[in-house]
């Protein structure tokens, strides 16, 4: 087996091996520095790398599986986006306002999977707290698309994506808040998930929007993905709006198939503005395959569809110009200490730290929650917000689980859209319903547009994380659409 | 100025086109009906939990403080407040 052999394979393969004793947890973390040692200068996945630490997480592995008590992960190269702190380790949310800040706590997800004994690689590219869909609104420098390098990965969590879409690592985690895993998943060609608000403690997440955000795993396997999330949800005691389901509920019956199911396909997804024919005929191709191993495809309505994303921009930059009230200056990062007095010190400090899309996200936020504003802006998308997961309650009536495309595009070029904020914004609106009623979705791969990957998403109802990983396990099956790993177009070959 | 995020004058007229256009988009919300809707801000029911009033170990002063630009004796510096009286 090659060095590269072992950057393709999945938790379940990866794990037998090394239970078998034919590779160690050093050899694998070894394969994974040398793909990132030769790819990542090109793809740009990763902000920094933990050497300190995966060294000492391999050696645990390796001892844990000498002594037969290995855990779930032991030894499985993970990635981490940078809005998960881990203590000591370099945490930025994608933001020069936060250089050099480390965490003197880990969040409970990650820490989570430490206890499972993943091994973690460094701290993934984002757009600036995880606002974006691209991740060219990152603080340090832009992630690429290892399908095609001149195009963007989607975002936020697109270093996450890319480096499991290179083999740059076995799993990674990242955040979504309006698709931030499901759509660099689709764009990527790999499988990111989102669960139910509550599902996974949010402790240690740096915030963007607090009702909205939730952690989520990528990886190149539906399996994969399930294993991850079984392993890091559950009740947390320091994170308040944390569910006490059990985690391993999510895996209950995933494997049963899709015979007998009922999807709902709506019909505001399927048609939607600026959808690509491409994207349209994987979608089809998609469905037909699920139709033929036993699922009833339903037509489904949600009427407020063209309402979410309006919500969504005033929601999400509200809840938004709130959290970043905390980036003063005064107690992490960024600092302006000598200004002449504590207002300029905060202005300058935030000027100075804040990128572009930041700034226009607070600006709206705050003017959506002045007092002159608040009611004919923020109340009112309070208000609508139950309106849209009445649409979802309402569609779940007729069917077990909703399918549609998870971007209506494949990933487009760098800059095409950064210069229109609305036309980014868009990007999104498959998936921020989700967000907005609080559902479990996953993106899969469905096959290639214009050689670019396209995604399948699979929306649950609340808690039926088990419901939407069993359509997409299924789809895996029957499509035999595994997620490939990318070799960046000027290494084919050597890829 | 609410935001404090230190606008100089070029930066004025960048966003505002934008924003014009975010928030036009916006406006369609104002052809709904929300009279009889209460506001939501949680959709998924998780009911309030409240941890037993015990005293448990928290961050030392030493991390709280590891990551501040500047402290002094222990607390985090920042410019006067006030002015002098």
């Amino acid at each position: 087996m090659t060095s590269d052999d072992l950057t393709r394979l999945t938790i379940t393969d990866a794990s037998r091996l090394l239970r078998l004793g034919s590779i160690s947890s050093a050899d694998l973390v070894t394969a994974h520095v040398e793909r990132i040692e030769r790819l990542d200068k090109h793809v740009n996945a990763f902000l920094r790398f933990t050497p300190e630490l995966w060294e000492k997480q391999a050696e645990e592995a390796d001892r844990r599986i000498r002594q037969g008590d290995a855990p779930a992960l032991a030894g499985i190269p993970l990635a981490i986006k940078d809005v998960l702190c881990v203590r000591g380790v370099e945490t930025t949310a994608g933001s020069q306002i936060l250089r050099g800040f480390k965490p003197p706590y880990t969040g409970t997800a990650v820490a989570r999977l430490f206890e499972a004994g993943a091994v973690m690689l460094g701290v993934t590219n984002c757009d600036e707290f995880a606002m974006g869909s691209s991740t060219e609104n990152s603080g340090y420098f832009p992630t690429r698309n290892p399908w095609d390098l001149e195009r963007v990965p989607g975002g936020s969590s697109g270093g996450s994506a890319a480096a499991v879409a290179s083999g740059e690592a076995i799993i990674a985690l990242g955040t979504d808040t309006g698709g931030s895993i499901r759509q660099p998943a689709a764009l990527c060609g790999v499988v990111g998930m989102k669960p139910t608000y509550g599902r996974v403690s949010r402790y240690g997440l740096i915030a963007f929007a607090s009702s909205l955000d939730q952690i989520g795993p990528f990886a190149r396997s539906v399996d994969d993905v399930a294993i991850v999330l079984s392993l890091m949800s559950g009740l947390d005691p320091l994170d308040a709006t944390s569910s006490d389901r059990p985690g391993m509920e999510v895996l209950n019956n995933f494997g049963a198939g899709v015979k007998g199911m009922r999807l709902g396909v709506p019909r505001e997804y399927y048609d939607v503005k600026g959808i690509e024919p491409g994207v349209k005929a994987a979608i089809d191709a998609a469905l037909f395959i699920l139709r033929q191993a036993g699922a009833e495809i339903v037509d489904v309505s949600l009427p407020h569809t063209d309402y979410g994303l309006a919500a969504y921009y005033i929601i999400a930059p509200a809840e938004c110009s709130s959290n970043l009230a905390r980036f003063d200056g005064v107690r992490y990062g960024l600092s302006e200490v000598d200004a002449p007095n504590i207002t300029e010190e905060y202005q300058r400090t935030r000027r100075k730290g804040f990128g572009t899309e930041v700034r226009r996200r607070v600006m709206l936020g705050t003017y959506a929650l002045s007092s002159g504003y608040y009611d004919a802006y923020y109340l009112k998308a309070q208000k609508v917000r139950p309106l849209i997961k009445r649409d979802f309650d309402q569609a779940f009536q007729k069917c077990d689980a909703i399918v549609s495309a998870t971007s209506p595009t494949v990933a487009f070029p760098i800059g095409a859209k950064t210069q229109d904020p609305l036309s980014m914004y868009l990007c999104d609106v498959l998936t921020l319903g989700g967000n907005l009623a609080g559902l479990p979705g996953i993106s899969v791969p469905c096959g290639t547009s214009d050689g670019l990957p396209v995604g399948l998403q699979v929306l649950g109802p609340q808690w039926g994380e088990n419901v939407v990983l069993r359509v997409a396990r299924a789809y895996e099956q029957a499509s035999e659409m595994k997620a490939e790993v990318a070799a960046p177009s000027p290494l084919r070959g050597e890829g | 100025m609410l935001a404090r995020i230190g606008l100089e004058p070029g930066d004025e007229e960048f966003y505002a086109d934008q924003l014009s256009g975010i928030l036009s988009h916006i406006d369609r919300l104002q052809q709904l009906d929300t009279e009889d809707i209460p506001p939501t801000a949680q959709v998924v029911e998780v009911a309030s939990r409240l941890r037993d009033d015990e005293p448990r170990p928290c961050l030392s002063q030493e991390d709280a403080l590891a990551n501040a630009p500047a402290s002094v004796n222990g607390f985090f510096r920042v410019p006067a407040i006030q002015e002098e009286a």
